[in-house]
């Protein structure tokens, strides 16, 4: 396969920290394939170091050995300035905590990566609203984070990962706070946009009930990645899991 | 391979725009912040003031204010040099507290906002974006503060002037020397400010983004 079939490689990534004289290994050696386009869950119970990998993946964090590539370029590489363009422009952040700027309205919140992008104000502002338009938000436009309820705020979040059009969304247990219903209904936005535009999804989950939408599951336990499945595979887990035998043990 | 690319510096107007954003939004943080200065300045310009009238009733009183003031025995109390250094000793205080005031109220808004300097970070911040946000709002509290402490402080010299010295007063300091005094003012509170603010702006701009994603509060 060749290099730009795979939006991200990770390759033999290990992250190591120090507490004290214990040392920890949040990622073990870890490889994985991200295709364009494909929708990949990452499952795994808490501190398997799913968010560690998120991180390395969003230019967040470095590795301590191994290498993230995106469009083939090695993270490890770039200085600030182009670690900042990576999360500015390739890069679509969605947090469980929502994560809006408290101090701007819905429409200066999905504006901001876009100022950040040197988008002039007046195009920033119509591509916001449109956006805040198809997370249904129209109305909204004007409301501040406080305004709006966990549902909406996630929605914001959605279209403000979406603001500069970036090949990559990653969604960090983007339902971890909320209740079943509207975490649901967030994640089939999510898919269903991310589909439309032919975007890149990493999205980290506890809850099997969120993989529906997946092309992919990938289940690390300790840092190490134990399986991938595919989603006929899941469709057939999924039939079995009724008696909850499986799915992640945690 | 397309080479890399790497972000454009945030224009100052932007960042000014997104300053005045928090501070309009922080609006009771601001004031207090706003008012620790004025009070500091107001209290530096009314003392630089009132010692140059001070310092002139020899040269530019009236005969008549002259008598009346040796009369009283006020002459020498004005000019002994108890007074002047206790007064040296409480302006030197009176900058030192609006100083820790200032490093204190910009550390706490550190703190308190990690989330959103992390999360602007996530979105393509750059660290000299957060220092410049950090310095622009405390330059904006500074320059209001400022303005206002010295509108304040020579508004009480005078009118403490003027109960003393009668219609005297205006003439007491010379426009030029006024004007030197409110440029030392001016220059004081805004170098206070923004000294204040340099550690703190550094703090938030080094917080790891990392920090944003985290799931606990
Ligand atoms: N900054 C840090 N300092 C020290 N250890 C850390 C740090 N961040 C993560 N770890 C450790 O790395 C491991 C993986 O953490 P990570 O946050 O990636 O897990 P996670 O799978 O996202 O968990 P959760 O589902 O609870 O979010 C954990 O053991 C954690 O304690
Ligand atoms: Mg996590």
């Amino acid at each position: 396969m060749s290099a730009t079939d795979n939006i991200v490689s990770v390759r033999g990534v290990k992250r190591r920290y120090k507490m004290g004289d214990e040392e920890v290994w949040a990622l073990a050696g870890v490889d994985l394939d991200i295709r364009r386009g494909e929708y990949l869950s990452i499952m795994g119970p808490s501190g398997s170091g799913k968010s560690t990998l998120f991180n390395m993946i969003g230019g967040l964090d470095r590795p301590t050995e191994g290498q993230v590539l995106m469009d083939g370029q090695d993270v490890r590489g770039m200085d600030v300035r182009q670690i900042a363009y990576l999360r500015c422009h390739k890069v679509g952040f969605i947090f469980q905590t929502f994560n809006l700027v408290e101090v701007m309205t819905a429409e200066q919140n999905v504006m901001l990566p876009m100022t950040f992008a040197g988008v002039t104000d007046g195009e920033a502002s119509g591509r916001a609203r449109m956006l805040l338009e198809k997370v249904g938000l129209g109305k909204r436009y004007d409301h501040r984070p406080a305004q709006l309820s966990g549902g909406q705020q996630q929605r914001v979040a959605i279209a403000r990962s979406l603001a500069n059009d970036p090949d990559l969304i990653l969604a960090d247990e983007p339902t971890g706070n909320l209740d079943l219903k509207t975490g649901e209904e967030i994640i089939k936005m999510l898919s269903k946009f991310t589909k439309e535009m032919g975007k890149t999804v990493i999205s980290a989950t506890h809850d099997d009930k969120m993989l529906a939408a997946s092309d992919r599951v990938v289940y690390l336990v300790d840092g190490q990645i134990t399986q991938i499945k595919t989603q006929a595979e899941l469709d057939i887990k999924i039939g079995g899991i009724a008696d909850r035998s499986t799915g992640a043990a945690h | 391979m397309t080479p890399m690319q790497q972000i454009a510096i945030l224009p100052y107007r932007k960042v000014i725009a997104i300053a005045m954003r928090g501070l309009r939004f922080r609006l009771v943080k601001t004031f207090l912040v706003t008012c620790c200065i004025a009070l500091a300045l107001a209290f530096l310009t009314y003392i630089l003031c009132s010692n140059g009238m001070t310092a002139h009733l020899a040269d530019r009183a009236s005969d008549a204010l002259q008598q009346r003031l040796a009369r009283e025995g006020m002459l020498d109390q004005l000019k002994s040099a108890d007074k002047q250094s206790q007064t040296a000793w409480m302006l030197g205080i009176a900058l030192l507290i609006s100083f820790v005031g200032i490093v204190n109220a910009m550390l706490i808004s550190v703190t308190e906002r990690f989330r959103e300097i992390g999360t602007m970070k996530c979105l393509g911040g750059l660290d000299s974006f957060i220092v410049k946000l950090y310095l622009i709002e405390s330059l904006f509290q500074g320059v209001v503060g400022t303005v206002l402490g010295m509108v304040i402080g020579v508004i009480l010299a005078y009118v403490e002037g003027v109960g003393r010295f009668g219609g005297d007063t205006w003439n007491l300091l010379p426009p030029g020397e006024l004007a030197v005094l409110l440029v030392v003012t001016f220059g004081t509170g805004i170098v206070l400010t923004v000294a204040g603010a340099l550690y703190p702006a550094w703090r938030a701009a080094k917080m790891e983004p990392v920090d944003a994603m985290r799931s606990e509060v």
